[in-house]
């Protein structure tokens, strides 16, 4: 089915799905993807005369890619997923298993990726959307009736990924799953004293899990590091306070793109990934940051309001469960910059290099628009 | 489960959505508008680091402008240790630089290098010179392996080069790298720095001794200032500001340095002569050291400063090595750092009496014409037990006058006046320290030369501090009372009376400069670098160190005629009465370039004398004063005078067959 057929045919009927394209979050999230591309490239050109282009290059494949595979999600009726959710998950779930194998690769102390040449392939960023498929398909199955034996179906669907994950380890992947679920059970009609309950529950495991040797000592040092990060000159440390200087540094207007200089000299590690939003701050200040947190609150709020207008359980809960990770990992990675949220390894949406996190969130932004298209039909 | 529900729990959860958005706006407030200008701070320390450049330093010139102390360029080659123990690699990086110095010329061994490493006088956080002067195809083959040889560097750095050898060693003194106290003392403590526009590194040279000392603020040139940014590795991205290292400004001295050589080769000369023979007395000589100064009257400058043994500052050049150094110092009679000249407190012996004569005149004790009889032995007045004083020999002279008492050194005649002072001391009060005091003894001089002694003029009340200050055990063999014998002693210039040889040259000059009294000075001017000179031959005079008069004594001319003729006897030949140093200068034509002199001759226990010789010339226009003290080596007209001779004769155009060459002669002081 060719695309400008369906064009042709649309015209004049109220329903077609492309009388509905949500142009709002389609220019906002456009934009979030151009401000990324070129804050990556900025923390990435190097000091050399000639600037670095490879990171750009890359992640501006990242991004036609991921921008092809939202046109094209968005194109298909979100129903049909209804009938794939569940080899979906299994299919996550095979990967989930085979990347803890020895066919994984370590990085950063997490068997967390494939490789393929160049390229890693992050199964976890993926698996996120199996997850969020087969959760909307009980919850809207369950239809907002949900005992504790079905509570106990959604927490199982729900554990056993978040196991797999934590045997890499990935703390803050796990902790992304987490908010998918806490989100689409509220949203999904679990009962507030079972909401409440599960609460209590994830703080005590939290206490337990510190308290135990599930966690390596340096995921235990970038948890803390944040409560009092002039306290010593390790890593970590080193890490959230050259990120906060440089968000500091930009001041209200900032020091102009390519002009920051702990941006450009190379002063806080991982720039172009986690601490993306560090280049954000000191290159193009208050007046650049905020704006990128509105065009995030935007995008959030045209999600929000397609969960609302969803026509049905299976929509809407799917676009609750995109809404909640992508505020999850903007608060987190934003936060953990500014020093009022632990260090995790949490790529910031859309604009964090690396394919895989690129990719999986304009899936799942396709899906949200496909939601928002096939609202009346 | 009505339609409203997930309406509101979509409610909630935008609820929930908002507050964490607000959180972070708050914080992105907080830090970018509230808090932006204490991070902007950070981030430009973050990446902006100053590096300094040493600036060469001035040049020291003598008075004729010839260069006694200059620069020169010299390949270091350092280790860092903690850059050689972090490679892994130190012993085999040791071997191959040890076969490279060899290779190149210089036979080292590991151990060697080691030994330099552990060297206590560097900090271990610096890096350690381990061979200097180097030849340049080392510099190239290390600069170009230096991956090769994680730790070690060469560097090109200026350092001082002394184009007349050791000479004035005690004038110029030396540099050497700053300690931690001078350091401090320069650029403050990490928590109270000191702005300084001339500012130290921890490796940054000082002037540690004499004129590199004490004019470090003039001869300091002015550090680069390379301001860089860097990026997290330290990578140097751009030079922001580069100001290059101006040179310190150059210091002319009034020292003349042909007789400030030839000065310190008689007195080495004469002292190598000495040593081991007998003196007249029959003590044998061990003439360890001595020392000699030469002053212009009339501005009390410095043309000749001498103190032997002396040292090479060139030794410093790189640093010292500790072992050197100790061997150096092992001794402390016969220490080279020592600057006897200034430093060195002796019985001035005999070359007091002019300040006896002085006192005993100005207070009207005597006048030109008292005579007194010298039979050779003196009676001490209201005396009983040991109760006799006698010249040398028991030598009479018969009838003398001050005059003639200082030209023969009749101790007799002196005893009496010292005697006399004691017993009529409601007449004459204490004229006999006064006067001292008159011609500058007790004092420092205050000569711009570090580690000046002020030498002791004895009284009553000093003889009682003196005993009130020993511990208790030992007052029973001390004595607080002051004797005629304390006086008769002073008289002639023993006891306890104590005189550098810079204020023995200076009393005299003092002297024959008709009471003017002037400070002591070794530098007399500050020059433009000459590298930013217009005309480098000229360069601009920055600072003219004047004269400094310090006071003005009244000196008639019936008591300066009487003692100047007494003087000028002393070398010469003239009259009834043969002076003391007359057969120091047979063959040296005194009526040609008459010189006012005297000698003394200092008792120390169970020692040779102490040889002293103070001598002022040409008169009446004097242009030289000049003062000699040999250690336990005799009588000052048979060992100290010679070396007078030796340094006057080419100022006087005079050439002898013994003024060219170390001489002892006989004498009676």
């Amino acid at each position: 089915m060719a695309v400008g057929t369906l064009g042709t045919r649309a015209r004049g009927d109220a329903t077609s799905p492309f009388r509905h394209v949500d142009v709002v979050l389609v220019v906002c999230v456009a934009a979030i993807a151009a401000l990324g591309t070129l804050m990556v490239f900025s923390s990435t050109r190097g000091t050399g005369p000639a600037p670095d282009t490879s990171y750009l290059r890359r992640e501006l494949a990242f991004m036609t890619l991921g921008g092809l595979a939202m046109v094209a999600v968005s194109a298909f009726d979100y129903r049909k997923l209804f009938n794939y959710v569940w080899l979906l998950y299994g299919g996550a779930l095979l990967l989930l298993v085979l990347v803890i194998s020895p066919l994984g690769q370590e990085s950063k102390g997490a068997q967390a990726w494939f490789g393929f040449g160049p390229f890693q392939l992050q199964p976890a960023e993926f698996a996120k959307l199996a997850l969020i498929g087969v959760l909307a398909a009980l919850l809207s199955h369950y239809e907002g009736d949900i005992d504790p034996r079905r509570l106990g179906v959604l927490l199982g669907v729900a554990g056993a990924p978040m196991a797999l994950i934590l045997l890499q380890p990935d703390l803050g992947m796990v902790l992304i799953y987490v908010a998918i679920l806490m989100g689409m059970l509220l949203v999904g009609g679990v009962r507030g004293r079972h909401i409440l309950a599960l609460s209590l529950l994830g703080v005590v495991a939290v206490i337990g899990v510190f308290n135990s040797n599930v966690l390596k000592q340096y995921q235990k040092d970038r948890l803390t590091a944040f409560v009092n990060p002039e306290s010593d000159a390790r890593a970590t440390t080193y890490n959230i306070n050259q990120s906060t200087t440089a968000i500091g540094n930009g001041g209200i207007t900032g020091r102009g793109l390519f002009k920051g200089q702990q941006t450009q000299y190379q002063f806080v590690p991982e720039q172009e990934t986690d601490f993306i939003f560090t280049a954000v701050g000191e290159e193009l200040g208050f007046v650049g940051a905020a704006t990128l947190l509105v065009l995030y609150g935007i995008v959030i709020w045209r999600i929000w309001r397609t969960a609302l207008l969803a026509k049905d359980w299976f929509g809407r809960l799917l676009c609750v469960g995109v809404l909640s990770f992508l505020v999850f990992q903007i608060f987190e990675n934003v936060g953990m910059t500014m020093q009022i949220m632990p260090v995790t390894g949490i790529p910031l949406p859309l604009m964090s290099y690396g394919g895989s996190s690129i990719v999986t969130t304009f899936l799942a932004l396709g899906l949200v628009l496909s939601v928002h298209m096939h609202r009346f039909r | 489960m009505d339609a409203e529900s997930p309406r509101l729990r979509l409610s909630i959860l935008g609820v929930v959505i908002v507050s964490m958005f607000g959180a972070l706006f708050a914080r992105l407030w907080y830090l970018q508008v509230m808090s932006a200008g204490q991070y902007q701070d950070v981030a430009v320390q973050n990446t902006t680091k100053v590096v300094y450049e040493e600036p060469p330093r001035g040049r020291i010139l003598d008075r004729n402008g010839k260069v006694i102390v200059d620069n020169r360029t010299s390949l270091v080659v350092t280790a860092n240790p903690h850059e050689l123990d972090s490679s892994g690699k130190r012993d085999e990086i040791l071997f191959r630089i040890a076969q490279e110095l060899t290779r190149s010329g210089r036979p080292t061994k590991v151990r060697s290098l080691e030994r330099r490493l552990h060297d206590p006088q560097y900090n271990p956080l610096q890096p350690v010179p381990i061979a200097v002067d180097v030849p340049e195809d080392l510099y190239v083959f290390l600069s170009e392996r230096a991956e090769e040889f994680p730790g070690i560097a060469v560097n090109r750095e200026a350092v001082r080069s002394y184009p007349y050898g050791a000479a004035a060693a005690h004038v110029v003194g030396y540099v050497g790298r700053i300690n931690e106290e001078e350091l401090r003392a320069r650029q403050g403590t990490p928590d109270h720095p000191k702005e300084n526009p001339k500012p130290y590194q921890p490796d940054s040279n000082i002037g540690k001794e004499g004129v590199e000392r004490v004019y470090e603020d003039e001869l300091r040139g002015t550090p680069g200032v390379r301001r860089i940014e860097v990026d997290s590795l330290g990578r140097v991205v751009r030079t922001v500001e580069h100001r290059p290292p101006r040179p310190g400004n150059d210091v002319q001295l009034s020292i003349d340095i042909d007789i400030q050589v030839s000065l310190e080769k008689a007195l080495a000369e004469q002292l190598d002569l000495v040593r081991g023979g007998y003196t007249s007395d029959g003590k044998i000589a061990a003439a360890p050291a001595g020392s000699a100064v030469m002053l212009e009257p009339g501005t009390g400058r410095v043309l000749a400063l001498a103190s032997y043994p002396t040292y090479d500052p060139s030794e410093f050049v790189n640093g010292i090595s500790t072992e050197r150094y100790q061997e150096l110092t092992r001794n402390p009679a016969e220490n080279p750092f020592v600057n006897r000249a200034i430093s060195g407190q002796y019985a001035p012996g005999s070359t007091f009496k002019l300040v006896t004569a002085f006192g005993a005149m100005s207070s009207g004790m005597i006048n030109g014409n008292t005579s007194y009889v010298d039979g050779g032995v003196y009676q001490l007045m209201k005396c009983s037990g040991n109760c006799t004083r006698q010249n040398p020999n028991r030598q009479g002279h018969g009838t003398v006058n001050v005059s003639s008492a200082l030209t023969v050194s009749s101790d007799v005649f002196f005893y009496w006046i010292g005697d006399r002072f004691f017993w009529e001391a409601d007449r004459w009060g204490q004229g006999l320290q006064s006067a001292a005091r008159t011609f500058g003894f007790g004092a420092k001089t205050g000569i711009d030369l570090p580690g000046e002694s002020a030498g002791n003029v004895p009284d009553a009340d000093w003889k009682r501090r003196t005993w009130e200050s020993l511990p208790p055990d030992q007052k029973a063999k001390g004595d607080p009372t002051w004797y005629p014998g304390d006086s008769v002693n002073l008289a002639i210039g023993q006891g306890d009376m104590l005189a550098t040889p810079l204020q023995l040259a200076n009393a005299y000059a003092m002297f024959v400069d008709q009471g003017v009294h002037h400070k002591p000075t070794v530098v007399m001017r500050i020059l433009q670098p000459a590298s930013e000179a217009a005309d480098p031959a000229h360069p601009a005079v920055i600072r003219e160190i004047e004269p400094e008069v310090t006071y003005t004594a009244d000196m008639p001319a019936a008591i300066h005629e009487p003692i100047r003729q007494g003087l000028l006897g002393v070398a010469s030949s003239g009259g009834v009465f043969t002076g003391t140093a007359y057969n120091a200068f047979r063959g040296f034509d005194t009526k040609a370039f008459p010189v006012l002199s005297k000698t003394g001759t200092a008792q120390v226990n169970n020692k040779a004398d102490t040889a002293l010789y103070v001598a002022c010339a040409p008169d009446p226009e004097y242009k030289y004063c000049l003062s000699i003290v040999l250690e336990e080596a005799g009588f000052g007209g048979n060992v100290a005078a010679p070396v007078a001779r030796r340094v006057f004769e080419p100022l006087a155009g005079q050439q002898t067959e013994e003024g060219s060459k170390p001489s002892v002669v006989r004498s009676s002081d």
